[in-house]
């Protein structure tokens, strides 16, 4: 069967980067498969997850989800992609409505002069409700907690119905009860959706219990030993992860 | 100007109302997405092209504004699109060479001199408008309402979050170019009502009013052009009144909205409240 995910001798680096950031990452993820990338700050993995995406394009190698190259169809691919950029957080002033913002996760699937119909809508209601934030459905988004902006971006991923999750810090500088709330959630949705998903995360805890598998990065590179692994899989549950 | 027939009054009132609605909305985009400073210099490059086309009598100062405006967008845009340039640059490398580009072509111009047509370019002056010149501006309103029909939510989920839109398949580059050289035509078609220096009010003024005082994006689109014509009849009102420049006269409303909106919005007493209950 065709993995949802796979990567061919991936190099990345950021425009005017010499170094790189990824070195010749190769992997695969099964359809349905939670994945943990772990590893010390500057490892590469918001990298990582940006090259699946398609949104850094990559110097040598491949990647395809679904069998299919992001270089070539990144934009009708992204279409069932639900992404979670790491700290992104609207301020109060940000003029858009949680609704919209749920609904407009939807919008790459509506053509050229076609808006949003009502079963978009029902479908982005469903999604708030899964997520319980439907009492902020008319709320402004920058009035709510970097938690419940959290749930909100969540919404969107299972109102787009995406079938491949990449997840940045999900749960990073939340307060314990939002922490475990979104962790939850992460994985209600994985289930529900039956969504391949990448969470990038420092925090010990829920996520990288349930973890299928966990890739450990160390300077672009998938740790190759499995002391790497067992000594940072020792640093995850200490929740220390940050200051390897 | 009281003086003045209705068959000049009406088409400089009707100039004025467009070209305020059409920077407004174009306004709208520019200050949500922080390229205060790229439309700056876009309006500024438009009113060098104009006064090209005044000094040269064989070029035509609309299409010489709108070419200027449209290679100030290809230039500036990727510089700023990809954050390799911060804003002050932008600023302050464009500013100085469009103005004085603009100023050396106007100085050149067979009618230069204080109160020429050609100072026109600077302060703006729309009582020689044409109907044929208001229809055109009425087209590109016309062209705005079609592109937003069918491009809106490409638009706005870039107005939300640009990352965010192309992480979810939405053509985000293109839409960004878009609106750039979107803002280009726009610049170009109103430079002659206000002016080279104070289109960029018309621009950012209604828009940043607008802002202040919803919270949906949707309904900044529509209070952005309604306080973009009430700014522009006000102006319009003013400049009769007291035999202004009308140009000048439309900007001074504006501000006064915008101050007005700044002292009395509710978002802004939300804030005071929020720091209140904080202290």
């Amino acid at each position: 069967m065709e993995p949802a995910v796979r990567l061919a001798d991936v190099h990345a680096a950021y425009e005017g980067e010499r170094r790189g950031t990824l070195h010749g990452i190769d992997f695969a993820a099964s359809r349905g498969e939670l994945v943990a990338v772990v590893g010390p700050n500057g490892a590469g993995k918001t990298t990582l997850l940006e090259v699946i995406n398609g949104l850094l394009p990559v110097n040598r190698g491949v990647v395809s989800v679904w069998g299919q190259s992001m270089s070539v169809a990144a934009h009708r691919l992204r279409r069932r992609i639900g992404y979670m950029p790491q700290d992104l957080f609207f301020p109060a002033s940000t003029p858009f409505l949680v609704a919209d913002v749920v609904l407009m996760a939807q919008f790459a699937e509506r053509g050229v002069f076609r808006w949003p119909t009502r079963a978009d809508r029902a479908r982005a209601r469903e999604a708030m409700l899964t997520m319980g934030i439907s009492e902020f459905a008319r709320r402004p988004i920058g009035r709510l907690s970097g938690g419940q902006q959290r749930k909100v971006l969540l919404a969107r991923t299972v109102s787009q119905r995406a079938a491949l999750l990449l997840l940045d810090e999900p749960t990073a500088n939340l307060d314990p009860t939002s922490r475990k709330e979104i962790s939850d959630s992460i994985l209600e949705i994985r289930d529900s959706l039956g969504a391949t998903t990448f969470v990038v995360s420092h925090d010990a805890g829920r996520l990288l219990d349930a973890a299928d598998r966990t890739i450990v990065l160390v300077d672009g590179r998938i740790a190759p030993s499995n002391q790497d692994q067992a000594s940072v899989a020792f640093s995850v549950s200490a929740g220390s992860i940050g200051d390897l | 100007m009281f003086g003045l027939p209705w068959t000049i009054l009406l088409p400089t009132l009707l100039g004025s109302v467009l070209a305020a609605m059409n920077c407004s909305v174009i306004g709208v985009f520019i200050v949500r997405m922080n390229l205060s400073s790229l439309g700056f210099a876009m309006s500024h490059a438009a009113f060098a092209g104009a006064a090209l086309g005044v000094a040269v009598a064989v070029l035509d100062p609309v299409w010489m504004a709108l070419l200027f405006a449209t290679l100030a967008a290809a230039f500036l845009g990727p510089l700023a699109d990809a954050s390799r340039l911060n804003t002050d640059s932008i600023i302050g490398a464009v500013f100085p060479l469009t103005m004085a580009l603009g100023l050396v072509f106007l100085n050149k111009a067979p009618s230069a001199g204080i109160g020429s047509g050609a100072l026109s370019l600077l302060w703006g002056s729309v009582l020689g408008i044409t109907m044929q010149q208001v229809w055109t501006l009425a087209s590109v309103t016309l062209g705005l309402l079609v592109l937003l029909a069918a491009f809106g939510k490409g638009f706005l989920a870039l107005l939300l979050d640009r990352k965010l839109a192309l992480a979810t398949g939405i053509p985000a580059r293109g839409h960004f170019y878009a609106v750039l050289f979107v803002s280009a035509i726009v610049v170009s078609i109103s430079l002659r009502i206000t002016g080279g220096l104070l289109i960029y009010a018309l621009m950012v003024l209604p828009a940043s009013t607008a802002l202040q005082w919803v919270y949906d994006i949707k309904k900044a689109f529509l209070l952005a052009p309604a306080l973009g014509m009430i700014g522009a009849v006000l102006g319009f009102v003013l400049s009769l009144v007291a035999d202004l420049p009308i140009g000048s006269s439309i900007a001074l409303a504006a501000c006064i909205l915008f101050l007005l909106s700044l002292a009395v919005s509710p978002k802004r007493r939300r804030r005071a409240f929020a720091k209140a209950a904080e202290e």
